[in-house]
């Protein structure tokens, strides 16, 4: 279930930035000018725009990470006495040592300043353990991490928050790829803890969501849906990204607590959200929003299949979608005996075992639109029933639901349908229309509430005392000329 | 990693019957708590049942988990509570996350409940503390002083409102430094951070009793905070006894002095004169019992005091008596009238191009003119502008001539031993003026508006000190029924006897207020405020009150609506019930006057409740009028905190209503007066181009207001900025006047003055206030524009000796002597590059393209011209930069001019002969000690001061013959010349 969505970074953004970048072209240049940003930030006590530019900038170097370059680096920017710089440089060198990349003649360059400030140690550690997750060295990604965030209890700076934020993504990460997730969730809740005592937004929103992934992780569905809904939340979350999972592990929640209309809105939102770079996590959400449509008796359409890219991964779920829409148990269970291994390794055979009975409600839908009457024997031969008997009950059940009209014959043993008197009268447009309008809506509002304005921006287009006594200057002109013409028109 | 992945199990056996499992299930849960909270809350209701449940053994430790769910669950109030519960199990001492926020909540809780306990505010349940929460407090305050915190600790006892723990904190501080430093921590935080002003007393008191028993009081600090409490007795006592003391005690008295007069509290020093000559008149007989003098004041003992000053009975008496003009305010202001005069470098230039530019016949600007002039030489006493502009000041009638009249009373201000000599030519005939109007007057006597005008400026001279002018203004203003002069003597009174709650005055203005006059009732109004500025005025704000629903005008309204405001200056909560009673009222006038009450009684406090009073009203009320109050009293709050006030207006500066803006633009104009800060000139530059044209003139008048006295390479671009609103011909006529006012305020007092609203001990001066309240009424009536000359103090360093005379004396500056020096002089041809035409951009008629051909010529020609006088200018600019290099630090001599900007660069001397008495500012009067006595002392001037000096012998020759004065006065180089009386009645 790796759903490792990339730096979240939109392809155009990063390409724009490292254009801006161009003249730096070695890593250690673009990664001096994060520093340089990174300074610049905290001195202007910015924790959202120039840190988010940092971000894009780290994801747009992050490709070329080496362990040479990594290390020189550390020892460009961190100050030989720092206890930090040894730790970390050990760790890229046995990376180095045990990874591909052979370590050429490491540059002696060393760091002129002496003191750093910890939000450009704390990307130091970052750097690092992108690195580190980046050539799959979890074992000591883990190290580093564990030591980072020791480190960071040591400091109460907001300006952090968003570095601190990444550490614990990582945190959190390479736990997950060394399999030992749970013995970190005592350690996440007290770090969200003191996020929500500090009112580190973004810490609160990242940890959240590394500990919903954490339950969900172990099927803590429950435990999952209680924290949820107990730990405090801001009305809005800062980060995109982060509220982008948040929906997604919150459509998860309520597709197992069966409550379908709403985890197909978080998940439709989680697909809508996600950034088109982020392929791993598209593809997982909308396998989960394939099922809970399914299972809402929708039939997605089949371009919703072909998306580029995503046609290869999604392919069990279109025959398996394919033999829904048939209302065929034959091939459904073909389809899921076939697939099985996939399914289980996307952890969503429960959700298709739920779905058997849709398949056949599908079925007996068809068979009541295309027969008036079909005996109760032929139902069950045809949905591969084991009796008459239990075709009753499920045609029964179905009735009641009113999933289809039709009477039992209980003495004749059939199912008699009854006739539809105008086939074409339904609601279904206006109420496909109206959710389209809600949506709509919702993203328009939402896209206003999302708009973020510089704190003087209206200020710029006031106009310049100068300009103003032009026009001034114009208008008596004007008004003279004016008073020039009546006079002549007299 | 925990060794349950549920808490459902623990949950579980809370439901059991068994006590043994409910407590085991407890004891676990409480470990894992952190872990599984979300999880324990959904069953939060057992857990809360069993601590209410008396039988059950382990009550404590089911409150300690309920606590620690709702701490996370973010409900601190219900977790503080139970683990006030938990009893000893909640552990103060450990250091996690859960017990440190706890602790802190548990301190809010206390700190709140202290304060509505104090206030006597909510339901009685409600003001029961808890005991065990005022245990942990105590217990933190404790640990506070053990680990010899005690600034925390102090902090920890004012929040909490405990008088008790505070003495007990400031006693345990070690004696000797420890504790004075403690103590005056102590004092400063109580002053300025305290809200209540009650409660702030009590601290007071506590505070200096506490003082006084350290070995080596800070005498200065005590007396400012005895005379915050109005204790005057006490404050003689501790004169007395210094003066009885050794030379260094002598002068320490002195400086006192000096610091107590700048507060400029009339009544609270008059009473400190009198009881000093008391205590003396009680100590005497036995201090100096066998000399004779002694005797003689013994049987004589009303003249006593006076016998002994005069006489010199006595170096006690001698020192009784200097201490006693100090107080009055003799001497410090024939100091300060002497420097400012010795120092005044008001360009006439400036004045002349003004006058040039402006087109006589607007009155507007014409009497804005007369303004700045008068500004610009407040205290200075030089009248050479108007004395060379008869034919023009002649111009000014009726009501402009009241002005202009007044304006001589700014230039005056402070003569105040010549005062009323010199504007008894102006002065109504009265049995003793008569004669000196008949003598000087040739062109006429004066009308009611010069009479009237002559009054106010008598009250403009004598501001605040009043005694001797006081009797004469009272019978004007009996003996006038004429409305104008009315109102002239009113105001004049009111000045002269500010804040003296004087009975007999308060009867007769009360007399014309009740006429029913608009005019005169205006400003008996007002008056009634200034006398009874600060006192809340029990006895007549009510009957005003009533008085101002029941008068049909507006301009009593509004005088009375002033004056109400201006007696509930810095009562703070005191002034609550009226507050609440005018902003209710219906009428809008008396709303406005509400605004003003909150700004007067909240100054400088930057109160809360208040600040957001004024905001509400300054968006939600349904007149201009009263929003524009508001958001200009907003100034008046937050003067203590200059760089906080551009911030809070900021929205309001930008709002739709003109009213609002101009309001914002004077609130920062007012709060920022004199501090040149950055933030309120990026908030004000914009205004000057605003469309409207009288927030304009506000954010002239506000920048003007802000810039005054800051270096010239700051000020420079705004005076050519106000040239060019001055000298455009199509400015509106609002902007001009607000232009000409704010060239009036840059230079001040012949640019020797700023904007004092503190006195140099850091406390509000209430003249300067209560002037800028007054002043901001110019709005409707342009005479009351001179009130912003009480807000001008001096910004000098005076050094004194032990006779209170001017020693030579020299100290450094650590700057460039550029930084802070004078303009320089405006020249005469720098006006005509001015009239470059502006290159005009047409609309895109073929009409207006033609007549731009036509211009096109003419304009070349323009150009032409100008480009040659810039070149000009440029070449004459290059030639003075002379690439010199600066010294870096210059030496001032005494007296010496100390802008607010320059006062940190000052460096007092540690060695040398004159050695200060207090070191704490460079600014102002400092009485310096004699290191080397027995030498001879070089003065300043040979007379000492030369203009009270020449003042105080000249009065009775001025008073008979004030046209003879000025020849008679005028052949001693170093002395103002008293000015001759001139006329200019058309």
């Amino acid at each position: 279930m790796d759903i490792d969505k990339p730096e979240d970074v939109p392809k155009a953004n990063g390409a724009a930035e490292s254009a801006a970048l161009a003249p730096a072209t070695s890593v250690e240049d673009k990664l001096k000018s994060v520093v340089a940003l990174v300074e610049k930030s905290v001195k202007a006590k910015d924790t959202r725009l120039l840190i988010g530019r940092l971000l894009r900038q780290t994801a747009s170097v992050r490709k070329q990470l080496t362990a040479s370059n990594v290390k020189c680096f550390l020892q460009q920017m961190l100050p030989a006495e720092l206890e930090s710089r040894t730790f970390l440089c050990s760790h890229v060198e046995q990376a180095a040592a045990s990874g591909m990349d052979a370590d050429e003649a490491t540059t002696s360059a060393q760091c002129e300043v002496s003191a750093v400030i910890p939000e450009v140690e704390f990307y130091a550690y970052l750097i690092v353990l992108i690195f580190l997750c980046d050539t799959n060295q979890y074992q000591l990604a883990r190290s580093v991490a564990d030591h980072a965030v020791t480190r960071l209890a040591q400091f109460n700076r907001r300006t952090l928050d968003v570095i601190a934020a990444r550490i614990y993504f990582y945190y959190g990460l390479s736990y997950e790829q060394s399999a030992d997730l749970s013995s970190i969730r005592s350690k996440l809740l007290a770090l969200h803890r003191t996020a929500v005592l500090r009112h580190d937004a973004i810490g609160q929103e990242t940890l959240m969501n590394l500990l919903l992934r954490n339950y969900l992780h172990y099927n803590l569905y429950d435990q999952a849906e209680k924290f949820r809904s107990k730990a405090q939340k801001a009305d809005q979350f800062r980060s995109g990204q982060q509220y982008c999972r948040y929906l997604y592990y919150l459509g998860r929640i309520r597709t197992i607590q069966l409550e379908y209309t709403e985890a197909k809105d978080c998940l439709q939102q989680a697909l809508r959200r996600a950034p088109s770079i982020a392929h791993g996590f598209r593809i997982t959400v909308s396998k989960w929003l394939i099922l809970v449509r399914l299972l809402l008796g929708e039939i997605p359409d089949r371009q919703e299949f072909a998306q580029p890219g995503m046609s290869a991964a999604l392919q069990p779920y279109f025959e398996l979608t394919q033999s829904v829409k048939a209302g065929d148990t034959l091939a459904f269970k073909q389809v899921t005996e076939r697939f099985s291994s996939v399914f289980l390794a996307d952890r969503t055979h429960n959700l298709i075992t739920r779905l058997h009975q849709n398949v056949i409600r599908i079925g007996l839908r068809r068979m009541n639109l295309a027969y008036s009457r079909i005996s109760l024997a032929e139902i069950a031969a045809k949905l591969h029933l084991v009796s008459a008997e239990d075709a009753e009950y499920i045609v029964a059940k179905a009735i009641r639901d009113g999933g289809i009209d039709a009477v039992i014959d209980h003495e004749g043993g059939f199912m008699a349908s009854r006739e539809r008197v105008d086939v074409y009268s339904t609601a279904e447009p206006q109420a496909a229309f109206h959710a389209r309008i809600a949506f709509c809506l919702d993203l328009h509002n939402e896209a206003i509430k999302a708009m973020r304005f510089e704190p003087d921006a209206h200020r710029r287009k006031a106009e310049s005392s100068e300009a103003r006594q032009e026009r001034l200057a114009a208008e008596q002109e004007l008004a003279k000329a004016l008073e020039e013409d009546d006079g002549e028109d007299f | 990693m925990p060794a349950v992945s549920s808490a459902a199990g623990l949950l579980a056996l809370l439901d059991e019957p068994s006590d043994d499992l409910k407590q085991h299930a407890l004891s676990h849960l409480n470990k894992v708590v952190h872990d599984y909270w979300f999880q324990i809350s959904g069953s939060i209701g057992s857990v809360e049942a069993l601590y209410e449940d008396d039988d059950f053994a382990h009550r404590e430790l089911a409150a300690l988990v309920a606590s620690k769910v709702f701490y996370h669950l973010g409900e601190l109030d219900d977790a503080l509570t139970y683990a006030l519960g938990a009893g000893s199990l909640f552990d103060v001492e450990d250091q996690s996350e859960y017990v440190t926020t706890l602790v802190a909540r548990c301190l809010d809780q206390y700190f709140e409940k202290r304060v509505r306990q104090s206030e006597g505010r909510g339901e009685e349940s409600e003001t029961v503390i808890d005991s065990r929460l005022t245990a942990i407090v105590e217990r933190m305050l404790d640990k506070c002083l053990s680990a010899g915190q005690y600034d925390q600790a102090i902090g920890v006892a004012l929040e909490g409102r405990r008088l008790d723990k505070l003495e007990e904190v400031i006693l345990r501080a070690p004696a000797g430094e420890e504790r004075t430093r403690v103590l005056k921590y102590a004092l400063r935080v109580c002053q300025q951070l305290i809200v209540s002003r009650e409660f702030r007393q009590q601290v007071l008191r506590l505070v200096i009793r506490l003082y006084e028993s350290v070995p080596s009081p800070d005498w200065l600090d005590i007396c400012q905070c005895l005379m915050f409490l109005d204790d005057a007795p006490e404050v003689a006592r501790i004169l007395n006894k210094l003066l009885q003391g050794g030379e260094e005690e002598e002068l320490l008295a002195y400086q006192i002095g000096f610091d107590l007069v700048e507060n400029e509290l009339q009544s609270f020093l008059g009473e400190v004169a009198a009881r000093l000559e008391q205590q003396q008149q009680i100590a005497a007989p036995e201090a100096v019992d066998a000399a004779p003098e002694a005797a003689a004041m013994d049987t004589d003992a009303p003249a006593g005091a006076a016998a002994a000053a005069g006489g010199g009975g006595g170096p006690l008496a001698a020192r009784v008596a200097k201490l006693r003009d100090i107080l009055s305010g003799k001497t410090p202001i024939a100091l300060y009238l002497d420097f400012l005069y010795r120092h005044n470098h008001a360009d006439l230039q400036v004045l002349k191009n003004i006058k040039g530019a402006v087109d006589a016949r607007v009155s507007v600007c014409h009497s804005a003119t007369i303004a700045a002039n008068a500004l610009m030489h407040a205290g200075s006493t030089v009248d050479t502008f108007l004395r060379t502009n008869l034919e023009w000041l002649a111009r000014a009638t009726n009501w402009a001539k009241f002005s202009a009249t007044a304006s001589l009373g700014v230039i005056h201000r402070g003569h105040l031993a010549q005062g009323r000599a010199l504007m008894a030519p102006y002065l109504p005939r009265g049995d003793a003026a008569a004669a000196a109007a008949a003598a000087a007057g040739g062109g006429g006597g004066g009308t009611s508006y010069s009479e009237g005008g002559a009054l106010y400026a008598l009250g403009l001279i004598y501001a605040n000190h009043g005694q001797d002018i006081r009797q004469f203004l009272l019978e004007s203003l009996r003996g006038t029924s004429n409305e104008v002069t009315q109102h002239g003597a009113c105001l004049g009174l009111g000045l002269a006897a500010l804040g003296t709650d004087d009975e007999e005055a308060l009867e007769d203005i009360k007399n014309v207020l009740y006429s029913d006059s608009a005019v005169a009732g205006e400003a008996a109004g007002i008056s009634l405020g200034l006398l009874c500025c600060g006192s809340g005025g029990e006895r007549v704000a009510a009957e005003a009150l009533a008085y101002a629903h029941d008068t049909q005008h507006e301009k009593i309204i509004r005088g009375v609506a002033l004056g109400l405001a201006l007696m509930q200056y810095g009562r703070e909560e005191a002034a609550e019930a009226l507050i609440e009673q005018m902003t209710r009222d219906a009428d809008p006038i008396i709303r406005y006057g509400g605004m003003y009450v909150i700004g007067m009684a909240y100054r400088g406090t930057d109160n809360n409740g208040a600040v957001q009073k004024l905001l509400s009203f300054a968006v939600s009320d349904v007149s201009d009028d009263v929003r524009r109050a508001a958001v200009l009293c907003l100034g008046f709050v937050l003067m203590n905190v200059p760089h906080q006030c551009p911030r809070i207006v900021a929205l309001l500066a930008e709002s739709f209503n003109p009213h609002v803006r101009y309001g914002a633009a004077m609130a920062v104009g007012l709060a920022c007066g004199g501090t040149g800060l950055k933030e309120a000139l990026a908030l004000l530059e914009p205004m000057m181009s605003d469309p409207t044209d009288y927030v304009r003139q506000g954010a002239l008048i506000a920048i003007a207001l802000v810039l005054i006295q800051q270096p010239e390479s700051r000020v420079a671009p705004f005076r050519k900025r106000l040239d060019k609103f001055i000298t455009e011909k199509h400015e509106e006529v609002m902007c001009k006047m607000g232009a000409i006012i704010a060239a009036g305020i840059l230079d001040g007092g012949g640019r020797n003055t700023t904007i004092g609203l503190r006195s140099r001990s850091g406390y509000f001066r209430r003249t300067s206030v209560v002037g800028l309240a007054v002043f901001t009424q110019y709005w409707y009536w342009y005479p009351l524009l001179y009130f912003l000359s009480l807000a001008f103090q001096p910004s000098v360093l005076i050094a004194l000796n032990s006779d209170l005379k001017m020693p030579k004396a020299a100290f450094t500056c650590n700057c460039k002597p550029s930084i802070f020096a004078y303009p320089p002089p405006l020249t005469a041809e720098l006006k005509e590059t001015k009239s470059k035409v502006p290159t005009a951009v047409l609309s895109t008629t073929a009409k207006a393209a033609e007549r731009q051909r036509k211009k096109a010529a003419e304009k070349e020609k323009a150009a032409a011209g100008a480009d040659k006088m810039e070149t000009d200018e440029a070449g004459a600019a290059g030639g003075a930069k002379k690439p010199e290099a600066e010294p870096s630090s210059y030496t001032l001599e005494n007296p010496a001019r100390v802008p607010p900007g320059q006062a940190r660069f000052v460096v007092l001397p540690t060695s040398g002969r004159w050695l200060p008495v207090k070191r704490e500012s460079p600014v102002g009067i400092l009485v310096m000690r004699d290191t080397q006595p027995g030498e001879p002392q070089e003065l300043v001037t040979a007379q000492g001061d030369g203009a009270a000096a020449a003042a105080a012998t000249a009065p009775a020759a001025a008073a008979t013959a004030p046209a003879a004065a000025a020849p008679a006065a005028g052949d001693m180089d170093d002395e103002p010349p008293p000015p001759a009386p001139f006329t200019y009645q058309p």
